[in-house]
């Protein structure tokens, strides 16, 4: 597929200012509109934007994990913050308050972004053609 | 009697009958129990409270009396397996699976919870179907699995429902508690379909009619298997679920009057097929359906002494049926068939299998010097007791008639008369199948002539079942001289059936009507039908044409739609208010009509996807203004993912670019029917109260104790987190269940 030599150029600092606010948008979402499932959604969409731009190949360079590891992941922060509230005898999910805002509930929180970007993310590629991905 | 660790036998495959130590060290604690401490002993340990659920067990005379048979008989067939399956290589798996067959049984018949009891009922199901298909590369091993299961876990279905049912009526789980509150529970309308779903589960389990077809045909098991499971304990659950229920339900009168009719019934149908077989096996297993049905009778007989009789007649059949069973696999081991016409005078190649054989007939027969004889009388002493249908009194004759032949055809006519045309040298089996089938005959015997250890276990038995059952002794118990009369008619008829086995079988053989009609065949048509109905709806249904699925919804809709305004009796009412910020509901809503006005007209698939978008961003400008700024953010950055990511990957799917599908004036009725419709009912909708309760209390806590004003975001991380884990869980999944779909997309579409 032809594209601009622009576009191409601008795709990266793109994706970064896209993921940054999708990571804003995640952390203020307990108090104005955003949350860990429209963060995820703005990250996917950087994403996609990087896939379909540069190729499947970097985008998921550009990710932390492989999606399916990045989905498992998230899931796995989300189980994980409720034991948290269990060390100390409150049932399983309940949420714990830290210094400075920080909470069980921002680590689950943050599950669920993963868990969004990883599972489309995974979707988009396979979708665009990817050779891997199955890893 | 066993080795310290697997021993190599001569082809390599590894001898485990070291595990029968496990059993033998748990029958030896039994009896010391027995000796040490007085029945019942129970055991209670806290497991679902909030469910009423615990793992509540008690032993008293019914269940140890199953606990001997299942332990005892189960060591002696580890021994019998061993030799055996000397040669299978996958014996190490069904040692397994006994090992937790026996487990699930010894937990089936102590368990004091209803909920414990069915999942250990499931369990030897399950355990009797992977050892029914024990021999899984063969076709008919599978069917006869899959049938057992099918058969046996649709009966469990039924007797959880009848468990659930007897659980809610008396307000507890606890078994003793619910026979101790049958009398409340008489009056109850739902007594009758409660009894009835525990007799289906019971029946199907016990293979009673019209379920019994299941049984000779798990015949395809290995032998050992079809000694223990199908003989002597599996198949006696049902029966003990009967039993240990009777003490409650005795007096019900359509309790007893199914027990009756379905154990007499069941009786005489398996006696007349036994006829039909050839199969010294498939013999052995109607026989054993036919005293199956007759246990149920017993149960049902009104009287205190029918405990007795079930209890001696229960011990009876497990000692005389295992033991003939595996003379009916020595006889398969050492000649290749088990067809009764190629089987004559083995006397003098097998004399130790021959003397068991004969020892387990007698008993069979219910001849003097046999366990047996001692059942036989405790079942007519529990008949004279009882009124009985002079229908049901002449149909048992009749069924201990061909109990007799069939004890002729397993000790005499196989073993004795000329030997056969040598086919090969007729070998006798190694001592580990002998030892078992001589050893429970010999304790049959046994128990005749030594009574002091037999008795109080049975009268134990007896006495749960029964609880009217005064202090008696067994030998004196009944009055010997119509005994003797009566086994020497039945024995009489039955030396008749015997000598005529080979005429009776050619004439009922001959009747094709019982191969054509049945429950038999009613469960193969089942079977076949099941694919058929699936491919049926499938078809109809999931047809892979995208207009398709969105007519059927749509009409689905219109007809829910119709049915609320019918059903209500509701006119359609418009109550219009101009909303805050009209205009930017107005705008969205152009935005939206521009939209699908567009995508209808359209022809080019980009254009068609753009379009599609528009209508996607107008209900997310409608969001923002309906103050649902989360949802309208949501959307704008859904649909935007949505149009560019579908216009890079279009192409690469579909290699023309213009839609070819033209509307068609009934879609387009229909889509605007199905719009009209679901207008109206919201506007309706809207002019109802509604119920504000929830919104009102997320909205008053979400601050103070979540500390959180985005009250959406709150709910899904906070209030309600488990089920935004469910959620988040099966999103990832849906991943997983896709990639390999989505490969195989690739693959079609790019030769």
């Amino acid at each position: 597929m032809p594209h601009s030599s622009l576009l191409a150029k601008a795709a990266r600092p793109m994706y970064w200012l896209m993921l940054t606010a999708a990571v804003w948008i995640l952390l203020r979402g307990h108090n104005e509109p955003g949350g860990g499932f429209i963060g995820g959604l703005l990250a996917v969409a950087a994403s996609s934007m990087l896939a379909i731009i540069v190729g499947v190949r970097t985008a998921r360079r550009y990710q932390p994990l492989p999606p399916m590891s990045l989905a498992t992941a998230g899931v796995g922060l989300a189980l994980l913050s409720g034991i948290v509230g269990m060390a100390t005898g409150h049932p399983y999910l309940s949420p714990m308050w830290g210094p400075i805002g920080l909470s069980t509930v921002l680590i689950f929180d943050l599950g669920v972004f993963c868990t969004v970007w990883g599972t489309l993310s995974g979707y988009i590629y396979a979708l665009l053609g990817d050779e891997e991905a199955n890893s | 009697m066993s080795h310290t660790g697997p021993v190599p036998s001569n082809d390599g495959s590894p001898s485990y009958l070291w595990l029968t130590i496990l059993p033998l060290t748990l029958f030896v604690l039994l009896l010391w129990g027995f000796s040490q401490y007085p029945l019942p002993w129970s055991f209670e340990l806290g497991w679902v409270d909030s469910l009423g659920v615990s793992l509540a067990f008690r032993v008293d005379g019914l269940a140890a009396q199953m606990l001997v048979l299942i332990i005892g008989i189960g060591t002696l067939v580890f021994v019998y397996a061993d030799g055996y399956l000397a040669h299978e290589p996958g014996k190490g798996w069904l040692f397994a699976v006994l090992l937790s067959f026996m487990l699930a049984m010894i937990g089936a018949v102590t368990a004091d919870n209803l909920i414990l009891l069915f999942m250990f009922w499931e369990l030897t199901s399950l355990t009797s179907f992977l050892l029914v298909g024990f021999k899984h590369q063969d076709l008919h091993a599978r069917a006869a699995a899959r049938q057992a299961l099918l058969v046996t876990m649709g009966g469990g279905l039924a007797l959880l429902g009848g468990m659930l049912l007897l659980g809610q009526m008396a307000g507890t789980w606890s078994v003793t508690a619910i026979i101790a509150a049958v009398p409340t529970l008489i009056p109850d309308p739902r007594l009758p379909y409660a009894l009835m779903l525990v007799l289906i589960g019971a029946f199907t389990k016990s293979a009673q009619f019209p379920f019994h077809f299941w049984l000779p045909n798990a015949m395809s098991a290995p032998t050992p298997v079809s000694a223990y499971l199908h003989s002597a304990t599996m198949v006696k659950l049902g029966i003990y679920l009967l039993a240990r229920l009777d003490a409650g339900f005795n007096h019900v009168v359509i309790w007893e009057a199914a027990l009756i009719g379905i154990g007499t019934l069941t009786a005489l149908w398996a006696a007349i097929l036994t006829l039909r077989e050839r199969d010294l096996k498939r013999i052995l297993a109607y026989s054993t359906v036919a005293a199956l049905g007759t246990l149920t009778l017993l149960i049902g007989l009104p009287s205190p002494r029918a405990g007795l009789a079930v209890a001696a007649f229960l011990f009876a059949h497990a000692l005389y049926k295992a033991p003939l069973f595996m003379v009916a696999g020595n006889i398969d081991h050492a000649t290749g068939t088990r067809s009764i016409d190629h089987l004559m005078g083995l006397r003098r190649s097998m004399p130790w299998t021959a003397a068991a054989a004969v020892l387990a007939s007698l008993s069979m027969a219910g001849l003097p010097l046999s366990f047996g004889f001692v059942a036989k009388g405790a079942i007519s002493a529990a008949k004279a007791e009882a009124e009985l249908l002079a229908a049901v009194s002449y149909t048992t004759v009749l069924v201990n008639a061909v109990a007799v032949a069939v004890a002729g055809v397993a000790a005499i006519r196989v073993f004795w008369g000329p030997p056969e045309t040598p086919r090969g040298r007729v070998h006798e089996v190694p001592w580990r199948m002998l030892l078992p089938p001589l050893l429970i005959v010999l304790l049959g015997i046994e128990f005749e002539f030594l009574p002091n250890f037999a008795d109080p276990l049975l009268f134990q038995a007896a006495r749960a079942i029964s609880p009217g059952l005064g202090a008696v002794e067994l030998g004196n118990f009944f009055d010997f001289s119509p005994v003797v009369s009566l086994t020497a008619i039945t024995a009489t008829i039955g030396l008749l059936v015997f000598l005529s086995w080979d005429r009776l079988h050619r004439m009922l053989h001959s009747w094709h009507w019982l191969d054509r009609f049945g429950p038999a065949v009613l469960y193969e048509r089942l079977l076949h039908g099941l694919p058929r109905l699936a491919a049926w709806q499938t078809q109809g249904l999931q047809h892979g044409r995208l207009g398709g699925y969105l007519r059927l919804i749509l009409a689905a809709l219109l007809l829910m739609e119709g049915w609320i305004w019918w059903h209500s009796g509701a006119s359609p009412v418009l109550d219009w208010r101009w909303p805050p910020h009209a205009w930017a509901w107005v705008i969205a809503c152009l935005l939206m009509g521009a939209g699908a006005v567009a995508a209808i007209f359209l022809r080019q698939r980009l254009a068609v996807l753009m379009a599609s978008g528009l209508v996607g961003y107008g209900s997310a400008v409608l969001f923002l203004f309906a103050g649902a700024p989360d949802l309208a953010f949501t959307q704008f950055v859904v649909e935007t993912v949505l149009v560019v990511v579908a216009a890079s990957v279009l192409p690469l799917y579909l290699h023309d670019a213009v839609v070819s599908v033209k509307p068609r004036v009934t879609d387009i009725g229909l889509a605007v029917a199905a719009g009209v419709g679901t207008f109206l009912l919201l506007s309706h909708l809207n002019t109802l109260p509604a119920d504000t309760t929830l919104s009102d209390w997320f909205l008053r806590h979400s601050l103070p104790e979540a500390h959180g004003r985005n009250v959406v975001n709150v709910i899904i991380v906070d209030f309600r987190s488990l089920d935004t884990l469910g959620e988040i869980a099966v999103l990832a999944f849906s991943l997983l269940a896709a990639l390999p779909l989505l490969a195989g997309l690739k693959r079609r579409t790019t030769p």
